[in-house]
């Protein structure tokens, strides 16, 4: 059996290794952490702002400028992966690619997202709803009046308006703990004791038709905990993502992760990749950090699935040398002047656009030929675009991980 | 309108201005002081936490090296919390010259500045981080000091004896009656209010601004010639003791250990508005190339922040004869009688934080004997403590407080262990203040993360104490998040631009910060 090798283990690494895997490939994932997934917002972001919202993701995506990475990857690329991703995690994550939700955020704005958790969809609200945003008062990464004030004062996609208030609960998680993150509060909520005894505290303060919005830490392991809760306090209930660590980002990650075990995927994780031997234009292995000795692993192909700077795949340095760190790959849009400008508000920095390029089968190319025959990108790494402002992070990745899986398992 | 009247009006709420309003009201006079901005905000909050030894100057200028010896002792009893006794080092680099040291030396006994030569095996084992090819080391007394805590431990004190400290007041106008200083005129640029505040002496301590406000008044042009220095934080401490080079005075010649952050400093361009400067790239890359000599492996460490600074130097060649025992080479008081026919009016420049007590010591001396009075100077007398700091300020002692209230309270910024009550009391006390007033306080926002988990917690908890509404809210963290850029951008790269790679995932990517509703008229921050 031929064997891959994937380097990475956030939503790129996770769904390139199960692709792999159901396609009948030896694959062992590398990943130096836990992944990038509870970093982010635990949903499948496709295409949200273009500048402007975003009300059909695919649509959108058939529009992007050349140098993008939808541009390589297309239309039919992300369906593929958004089909492909639903199938990984069925109860987790749901929605249509033709069609946004705009979901409320932790400050309350309305972001525009493809697939969402079922446990968020009651946030997708109709003008004239009444929403009564829930704070908790030992978490302090939700803060109820910031959300209501805001969304209060928000005009929706379609038009119109939501009436918003916030109160607070005084749930303890943890007995003598005021400080309490979202994961403490996550797994309290899996207990279903707390849940009622949660909701004995909440449902005497709501009004009747309102909808409930709670931070999203309704049960980590539990996925009928938002269920229950709503069918014990009679009311709809959605939960809105939190800042790191994220449980819905979790949830996602714990869920392709059981997955890819399920596979048959080899983890090798805790330990950072550091090397690799070529062989012509071809990688023959990469290495690892590990104690005593670095340890070799050789594959027919490989997957760089390492992410952006957040993940330090990419790197700049005190002179302003922007370096792909493994295996010092060519890169596109670092020559642009300049890279960081002083304006917070006034637009994208162009150093976060930089990364691979990449043909469609997500070879990364350098002066368009791939730089080595066996050796593909996916998810962050692949230049041309500002994700965490058009909201395209999620799709990028899924998709370009399909398409790496996909070509590689042609060649096998 | 309103309407005021005191004996004294003091302008610049600076560390010079925070003195002289002090020294001022303890010799009993009613007196006002007037700030633009927040308290610290201009020079003062900008240089790098040092409290001179006065070993900088031995060699350069001995009266400033005594004086800043003294004052030293003064202020590390005195505003002992605001005080860090970090102690310190002049070091001689592999490259310079090792007979300087014995300048420096000679220097140091003459001026009064304790220093003593110790072996650099000692220096290295008490610095692991620094240069091994050091070649001499002289230990000192520098000091670390909290600008802003200087500046509220004089203001504080300065209200206690009656003085009102007026924040965010605007100077527009001063009336002259027959030569004389009648009224100042300022707006309120909180609420827009004009404010009129009859008085007989106005003390012009404006630092780089002086110029702009001694034209108010009519007077000949001050030359204020404000010196840009930049500074550069980096994460953690990389040295414990203030470390200099053991150089005639220089760029980048200086790491100084503040709080969670050791800082480099410094350069000095010339500029022409001290409303405007820049932070070069040139310059941030000259700050690492000095830091290297002192740390090697200094652009490997963590950048977190730059500012500038601009220093008030006054170049006048106006100034009489008779005003010169007033003036050291480091400050200068020009009395606008015999200068401009002006009475009434006094105005200080130069000078260093250091000796910010000494400075208002002698320009109040000077208004004392113009107006033909006989007041003693005491503030060298009464100590001005901060609440809840030890005898002298301690990096852990946050720690410590936590440790305390963990149970009992939240942190809301985990970098540099800001309590959620430390931020509700500051906010009750400065209800119109802006995030950056509160942070100049707090250090909200000022550690690795620069904001990036902290401000949203803040900003909610704002809302919810009901001081300010939503817009308000939404608007004073993006100002936040603006202004922490200011200082980010110069210097982003390694692991602080990987850091804001995450902060946007939050802001941006989770929160979608950029799209949350304009405020529907303008909210005056």
């Amino acid at each position: 059996m031929s064997r891959v090798v994937v380097i990475g283990s956030g939503l790129a690494g996770l769904v390139a290794a199960n692709r792999l895997a159901d396609g009948g490939a030896d694959v062992v994932l590398l990943s130096k952490g836990i992944g990038g997934l509870q970093l982010g917002q635990g949903t499948v972001d496709v295409l949200g702002y273009t500048p402007e919202r975003v009300t059909n993701p695919i649509k959108a995506v058939t529009k992007v400028d050349k140098g993008h990475p939808y541009a390589a990857i297309g239309a039919q690329g992300v369906l593929t992966a958004l089909s492909y991703l639903k199938e990984l995690v069925p109860d987790l994550l749901v929605g249509d690619p033709e069609a946004n939700y705009h979901l409320p955020t932790a400050v309350g704005a309305l972001r525009p997202t493809c697939l969402a958790q079922p446990s968020m969809l009651a946030g997708n609200l109709k003008a004239g709803s009444a929403v009564v945003v829930v704070g908790l008062r030992r978490l302090k990464d939700f803060q109820p009046e910031l959300v209501a004030g805001n969304l209060a004062r928000t005009e929706l996609p379609d038009g119109g308006r939501v009436s918003a208030r916030a109160i607070n609960v005084d749930a303890v998680a943890r007995e003598g703990e005021i400080d309490s993150s979202g994961l403490v509060f996550a797994n309290a909520f899996d207990d279903p004791a707390f849940r009622a005894r949660f909701a004995a505290m909440l449902a005497p303060q709501l009004n009747d038709g309102e909808i409930v919005a709670l931070p999203a830490v309704i049960g980590l392991k539990d996925r009928q905990a938002h269920q229950d809760l709503s069918t014990q306090l009679g009311h709809p209930i959605f939960e809105i993502p939190l800042p790191p660590p994220s449980v819905a980002g979790l949830r996602l990650n714990q869920a392709l992760n059981a997955r890819a075990q399920a596979a048959g995927v080899r983890m090798v994780s805790g330990v950072r990749t550091v090397g690799f031997t070529a062989d012509g234009d071809r990688i023959r292995s990469v290495r690892n950090a590990t104690v005593p000795a670095e340890r070799e692993y050789r594959a027919d192909a490989f997957v760089l699935a390492t992410g952006g700077f957040e993940a330090g795949a990419l790197s700049m340095d005190s002179y302003g040398t922007v370096t792909e760190t493994l295996f010092g790959l060519p890169l596109v849009g670092a020559e642009n002047t300049p890279l960081i400008h002083g304006d917070y508000w006034g637009g994208e920095q162009p150093i976060f656009r930089v990364g691979v390029a990449v043909d469609p089968q997500m070879r990364v190319l350098g002066n368009g030929q791939p730089v080595y025959a066996n050796l593909r990108a996916a998810g962050d790494l692949i230049a041309g675009s500002s994700r965490w402002s058009e909201k395209s992070g999620d799709g990028i990745a899924a998709a370009s991980a399909v398409l790496a899986a996909d070509s590689i398992l042609k060649e096998l | 309108m309103r309407k005021l009247a005191v004996d004294v009006v003091v302008i610049g709420g600076g560390s010079t201005g925070a003195g002289v309003v002090r020294d001022v009201a303890m010799r009993g006079y009613s007196t006002v002081l007037l700030e633009r901005a927040d308290l610290g905000q201009g020079t003062t909050g900008r240089f790098h936490g040092l409290l001179h030894s006065g070993g900088r100057y031995v060699v350069s200028d001995p009266l400033s090296a005594t004086e800043c010896a003294q004052e030293n002792a003064i202020l590390s009893r005195i505003q002992a919390g605001a005080v860090e006794m970090t102690g310190g080092y002049f070091v001689t680099g592999p490259d310079d010259d090792p007979s300087f040291a014995d300048k420096f030396l000679a220097g140091a006994a003459a001026t009064g500045v304790p220093a003593q030569e110790i072996p650099v095996a000692e220096a290295l084992r008490n610095e692991p981080r620094l240069n091994r090819g050091i070649k001499r080391a002289i230990e000192v007394l520098d000091g670390t000091v909290d600008g802003w805590q200087l500046v509220w431990g004089a203001a504080n004190s300065a209200r206690h004896y009656g003085a009102q400290i007026l924040t965010y007041h605007k100077v527009t106008k001063i009336d002259t009656v027959d030569g004389h200083v009648a009224a100042v005129h300022c707006t309120d640029l909180k609420n827009g209010e004009d404010v009129v505040i009859e008085t007989g002496f106005v003390l012009n301590c404006a630092g780089p601004w002086a110029g702009q406000i001694a034209a108010m008044a009519g007077a000949h042009p001050v030359d204020v010639i404000p010196g840009r220095g930049i500074m550069v934080a980096m994460s953690h401490r990389l040295v414990n003791r203030v470390v200099n080079r053991c150089i005639y005075p220089a760029d980048g010649d200086i790491l100084v250990p503040v709080h969670t952050v050791s800082i480099i400093g410094t350069t000095d361009v010339k500029v022409d508005d001290p409303d405007n400067l820049a932070i070069e790239a040139n310059e941030v890359q000259q700050m690492f190339d000095a830091g290297e000599v002192l740390v090697p492996g200094f652009r490997k460490a963590r950048a977190l922040h730059a500012w500038a600074g601009a220093r008030p130097l006054i170049k006048d060649n106006r100034v009489a004869a008779t005003d010169t025992r007033h003036m050291s080479r480091g400050m200068a008081v020009i009395d606008h009688t015999t200068r401009d026919g002006l009475d009434g009016m006094l105005t200080i420049g130069g000078g260093k934080l250091t000796t910010y007590r000494l400075m208002a010591e002698h320009i109040v001396d000077a208004m004392c004997e113009k107006l033909g009075e006989k007041r003693v100077c005491r503030t060298a007398d009464e100590d001005m403590p901060v609440e809840g700091a030890g005898p002298n300020y301690v990096v852990t002692h946050r720690l410590h407080d936590r440790e305390h209230d963990r149970l009992d309270d939240q942190i809301i910024c985990e970098c540099e262990l800001m309590s959620r009550k430390m931020f509700t009391d500051a906010l009750a006390e400065q209800p119109k203040g802006t995030f950056d007033d509160l942070r100049r306080q707090l250090r909200l926002g000022m550690g690795p993360c620069q904001g990036g988990f902290c401000s949203m917690r803040a900003t909610g908890i704002a809302l919810a104490s009901e001081h300010i509404d939503i817009e308000r809210a939404t608007e004073l963290l993006r100002l936040f998040l603006k202004n922490r850029w200011i200082g980010l951008w110069p210097i982003l790269h390694g692991e602080q631009l990987r850091q804001t790679a995450l902060d946007n995932w939050i802001f941006a990517g989770t929160l979608d910060i950029e799209h949350l509703p304009a405020a529907e008229s303008e909210v005056v921050l």
